[in-house]
């Protein structure tokens, strides 16, 4: 622990040694950060409109890596979540309620179907699943940019003679999803309630069930589970889709919360995939312990775009997760191991 | 001057002392033996001698000169040059690429064949040194090994439990090369085992460890094997199987009566062709064969880890489907699975987790307080020592860890009970201990299948010995027929 | 413009677009042999780009920038050789976080400085044979290259021999570096002759791509390379031809030809036993 807490204050140490040298000042860039991210009712709603995606996607992220599968492809998942939540959106004419849950449905399943398509090429032919969801996710980036660059998928429509953009259009207001009851100036998006239920549903599933059980044995001897009598193609995949299914839903939450445009574009997971990912490393695989965490990131996240007013690149923001994660990750490692080697 | 002398070697982890001040005198022109339980610290010293790990105290003479190896690179030019039985060749790589790994400067493919093709003259070892090492045999594979220690040319040579995967003729092709390296090359030899009958039959000297103390010391020939027997485990021991000895009285077969509770038809699997065997209930089987022909394979099968690609399994006289997960445990079928760790536990998760892990209810949520009561009735029943219930099951010593795998296989009260390498890395008194409650099942009307490549426990135990070779059941004798040298023939094939 | 020119300039611009994957790719091959499936080799060539602009723009030097930017490739090897095989952290975890840093860390870089554009200097694509006959050297002739076949197929084998398991993986991955590093350096200084935020823009993984898509051969990754290359130029090339192709799957064509390798070769891949498996010494 006091390990954790010596790394953790050498990576803000290197942060703040950064900003010194590009022309900055540590104690301005930090209240820049405060200002953004928690200062006042307005930040504190951003900050948790972005932990909302962050936390499903590492609930999600908990599930797989529990079941001994490292699903790094989250960054293209939340794409396909979000590209089915904009066909659903936009094609159907539902009424408010039913949509929006047509909307997350649509996303989720169609993630989940994405992400086990790499449980299903590792069952068929042993191919890599690490390799796979990353490739995949590549895959994902170029299947979302012919959607919204071909006019009869889903790019948006010609208004007079404005030029097309590759987007697509805005999803009506009936398909967003609202906010929980109104507080002097602070929102709580419905996306965070969801977030928070999947990661206690998630440390529930795994703590509590016979399912989760076999999803531990898995990712802690695949050979004793086979011989338990665990069907490890159908808990793997099944544990793979679980985790897609949920960065999934983190697109379409992405897609729908008032962060976004409210349109799908190419670039429009602003990266939540991989710092989703993060999260979950951080906490260790624990659901319950990615809220905080998730939090933190949202935090760096919401604070970091006040940065640049104070003449420090909003980047920072993103060296300092890396270096968190490395903080995180390296001291659990015995030093007499360092001898060897 | 010894050409191997270890003064005061002590090493610890934790607070467990693996060895306790150890003293060795190895003789040019000898074969040492050094012998002790699993766990007696035999281990942790070579690896000490080889640089695989530092020691806390004592030192190490070689030729009389105090000498400090830190990597097995650095042992080889100390002259001690070990031979190992696994996982030191690299498969997909050549039997040349294998032998000169660990070399330094060029290398030279005409000169490293030419090299191996003299070894293998001077020392009958035949082997082709082109080859691939993973299209070799385990005896193939034996000396691809000695040829690599032998090149280097060492004063010492350790040898660790090398007969455990060899045939007994391989296994005499062995002992005639250290004859022979030892009388007329004048080097020294080590042979680590806790075998007594290998270490009466091919050694000069002995050494007994005992909880990491040396014990006892003698010359070969001036001790027996009851003496070598009561200093390894430091009290008399009536189970002959245990201490890996045949036993002087043939075993008395129980009565096996009924139709078979396991019965195996042209069962076919990679390295399994056409296997054909029956358990009745009340009578232990023995299914004996080198490592390499089978064993291991019918085992993966019978634990649901490959699925056959023909053949039939039945227990109680109903076929099991088995590409069903845990259909065999339905059925009826309890199994203490080869090399615990593989398949058999969970290290990582509790004792409660692991007795219980078969068993877990047919309902979603998981009933823990079942579980737990379950848990510590077995833990009671089959006397698993440990300090808690929720302690990760790696805590636990082997011969505990496996009473967890047995008290979890018998609560399902099966049928047939099959026991693959079950002594395998047990001290003896663990290792009697199970023998005893095999013989009670077997005695209470179980079929028990027993897989073993320890000719002394099939001939202790078993009421008939089945054997395997090549991945066929060469032939089946009686325990009152059954002998080593009947035995050994079987295993060598057609070819023996 | 006749038929023949168009074919040209194709031929010519994939060569260029080619030379920073195959430079990169001969590094990963050899770190993936060794048994390292190090996906910062994204962070390595954006590393090596970043650093290689702002030294050849401050010293005026072309060739001082390729150096910078191997020995910055180097050293985000050296970093990951040391976070994954002595503090033994799982190789993607290091990946991932080395890819998220260096991205970051040059988008911050530049958004506060500006370098002006160079003529981009081609010549470093000479060195490309040289480099490739060396890695094929290395691997297959050198006993450095046995030891790291050894250490990528049997790591234990490997440590009982002598060999320093963690010792070899972190050479690779330093070769790797250096590699990637002159691929990124190339791009950014030979062709482009400046440098923008994220300006690889995920060679990185197209350089892993070619290696499974090789089947961990050297030959044929090269041929992966070249191909994934060909995809790229054409994509720039086709629509000023008036040709029709579908951009996004010239794109995603890499990315697919090698899941299509590994489902299709799976069984005849000489992929390394060992690889993305860290190695840990066991206490008896």
């Amino acid at each position: 622990m006091t390990r954790t807490a010596a790394w953790s204050a050498l990576a803000l140490l290197v942060s703040a040694v950064l900003i010194v040298a590009t022309g900055g000042s540590p104690v301005e860039a930090m209240q820049a950060l405060v200002r953004g991210s928690v200062a006042d009712a307005t930040a504190i709603s951003v900050t948790l409109l972005y932990a909302a995606p962050l936390l499903l996607i590492a609930a999600g992220a908990c599930v797989s890596a529990s079941a001994g599968v490292f699903n790094i492809g989250q960054e293209g998942q939340v794409l396909i979540g979000a590209l089915a939540g904009a066909a659903a959106g936009l094609r159907l004419a539902l009424p408010g309620p039913a949509l929006i849950a047509v909307v997350g449905l649509a996303g989720a399943l169609a993630a989940g179907f994405w992400a086990w398509l790499s449980a299903l090429m590792h069952r068929l032919r042993g191919v890599d699943i690490v390799v796979s969801t990353l490739l995949m996710t590549f895959v994902a980036q170029q299947v979302v940019a012919f959607a919204v660059n071909t006019p009869w998928l889903l790019q948006e429509s010609r208004l007079g003679r404005a030029t097309v953009l590759p987007q697509t259009n805005k999803l009506p207001p009936r398909a967003l999803l609202g906010s929980l009851g109104s507080y002097p100036g602070l929102q709580l998006n419905a996306g965070l309630l969801i977030a928070v239920a999947a990661a206690v549903s998630v440390a529930v599933l795994l703590t509590r069930t016979r399912w989760g059980f076999r999803v531990t044995m898995l990712g802690l001897n695949p050979a004793a589970a086979a011989h338990s009598g665990v069907r490890v193609t159908v808990v793997t995949g099944s544990a793979l889709a679980i985790s897609g299914t949920l960065a999934g839903l983190a697109g379409a939450v992405l897609l729908t919360s008032p962060l976004s445009t409210n349109r799908l574009q190419p670039g429009g997971t602003l990266g939540l995939g991989w710092d989703g990912l993060l999260v979950a490393l951080i906490a260790r695989n624990r659901p319950l312990l990615a809220i905080p965490v998730a939090l933190l990131f949202a935090v760096l996240r919401s604070g970091g775009s006040f940065l640049a007013a104070t003449g420090v690149p909003s980047y920072l923001a993103d060296i300092v997760k890396a270096l968190l994660v490395l903080a995180f990750v390296a001291p659990r490692v015995p030093w007499r191991r360092l001898a060897v080697a | 001057m010894g050409a191997l002398t270890l003064r005061g070697i002590t090493k610890r982890y934790g607070t467990v002392v693996a060895c306790d001040a150890v003293d060795l005198d190895v003789e040019r022109g000898e074969i040492h033996g050094l012998l002790g339980e699993n766990g007696a610290g035999k281990s942790t010293l070579m690896r000490i001698l080889l640089g695989l790990e530092t020691r806390d105290a004592g030192t190490i003479l070689r030729d009389g000169r105090p000498v400090t190896a830190g990597s097995p690179r650095e042992a080889v030019a100390l002259g001690i040059g070990m031979v190992h039985q696994h996982f030191s060749l690299v498969e997909p790589l050549t039997v040349w690429e294998n032998v000169i790994l660990g070399d330094t400067g060029r290398i030279r493919r005409s000169r490293a064949c030419a090299e191996i093709h003299e070894m293998s003259q001077r020392y009958g070892l035949p082997v082709d040194p082109l080859a691939t090492v993973a299209s070799l045999s385990a005896g193939e594979r034996q000396r691809v090994e000695l040829i690599k220690c032998l090149r280097r040319d060492p004063a010492v040579l350790i040898l660790d439990e090398p007969t455990s995967v060899l045939t007994r003729a391989e296994s005499a092709e062995l002992f005639a090369v250290l004859r022979r390296v030892v009388r007329s090359e004048g080097r020294a030899v080590v042979l680590i085992s806790h075998k007594l009958a290998e270490i009466t039959a091919a050694t000069d000297r002995v050494t007994v460890l005992r909880h990491g103390r040396v014990v006892f010391r003698s010359a070969t020939a001036a001790t027996d094997v009851a003496e070598l027997a009561r200093q390894m485990v430091g009290r008399e021991v009536a189970d002959a199987a245990a201490l890996g000895l045949i036993p002087a009285a043939p075993h008395v077969p129980e009565k096996a009566q009924g139709d078979p509770a396991l019965r195996i038809r042209g069962l076919t699997a990679p390295g399994l062709t056409g296997i054909d065997l029956e358990v009745r209930p009340g009578e232990i089987a023995g299914l004996y064969g080198a490592e390499g022909n089978g064993q291991a394979q019918i085992g993966d099968v019978l634990c649901g880890l490959v699925t056959p690609d023909a053949g039939t399994v039945e227990v109680g006289g109903v076929p099991v489907d088995l590409r069903t997960p845990g259909a065999l445990h339905t059925a009826g079928l309890g199994i203490v699975p080869e090399d615990r760790h593989r398949a058999a536990v969970v290290p990582a998760m509790s004792v409660a987790a692991n007795l219980t892990m078969k068993d877990l209810g047919t309902r979603v949520w998981l009933d823990r307080r079942r579980l737990r009561r379950r848990a510590r009735e077995l833990a009671a029943e089959f006397g698993v020592v440990a300090t808690s219930l929720d302690a990760p099951l790696s805590s636990l010593s082997g011969g505990n860890q496996q009473r967890v795998v047995l008290a979890r296989e018998l609560s399902g009260d099966p049928r047939v009970l099959v026991l693959a390498q079950p002594t395998q890395g047990l001290d003896v008194g663990a290792a009697e201990d199970l023998h005893e409650r095999l013989r009670r099942c077997a005695h209470d009307g179980m079929a028990v299948l027993l897989i073993s490549t320890e000719i002394e426990e099939v001939l202790g135990l078993a009421d008939r010995v089945l054997v395997i070779a090549s991945g066929r059941v060469a032939g089946e004798l009686h325990a009152a027929e059954a002998t080593p040298e009947q035995l050994g023939m079987l295993v060598g094939g057609g070819a023996g | 413009m006749n038929l023949l020119d168009d074919l040209g300039t194709v031929l010519s611009s994939s060569l260029r677009l080619t030379a920073p994957l195959a430079f990169a790719a001969c590094g990963e091959y050899l770190a993936e042999r060794a048994g390292t499936l190090n996906i910062s080799v994204e962070a390595m060539m954006l590393g090596a780009a970043f650093s290689s602009v702002a030294v050849a723009g401050a010293t005026g030097s072309a060739t001082t920038g390729l150096a910078a930017g191997v020995l910055t490739g180097a050293l985000i090897g050296l970093i990951h050789g040391n976070l994954a095989h002595r503090l033994t952290i799982n190789t993607f975890v290091v990946g991932l976080v080395l890819n998220a840093l260096v991205l970051g860390l040059t988008s911050f870089l530049i958004a506060g400085a500006t370098f002006g554009s160079r003529p981009p200097q081609r010549w470093p694509l000479l060195l490309l044979p040289g480099i490739v006959l060396l890695t094929w050297w290395l691997v297959e002739r050198s006993r450095w290259g046995l030891e790291l076949r050894a250490v990528g197929e049997n790591p234990r084998a490997a440590d009982m021999t002598g060999i320093r398991v963690g010792l070899r993986r972190r050479q690779a991955l330093l070769w790797c570096g250096a590699l990637a590093g002159l691929g990124g350096a190339y791009l950014a200084v030979g062709e482009v002759g400046s440098f923008n935020q994220n300006m690889t823009a995920g060679r990185g993984y197209l350089v892993i791509a070619a290696v499974i898509f090789g089947g961990w051969r050297l030959g044929r990754t090269l041929v992966g390379c070249a191909v994934f290359g060909l995809a790229d130029a054409l994509r720039l090339a086709l629509p000023a031809l008036g040709v029709t192709l579908n951009s996004q799957l010239l794109i995603a064509a890499p990315y697919l030809l090698a899941l299509l390798a590994m489902v299709l070769f799976a069984t005849r891949h000489r992929r390394p036993r060992a690889l993305g498996k860290p190695f840990v010494r066991q206490e008896p």
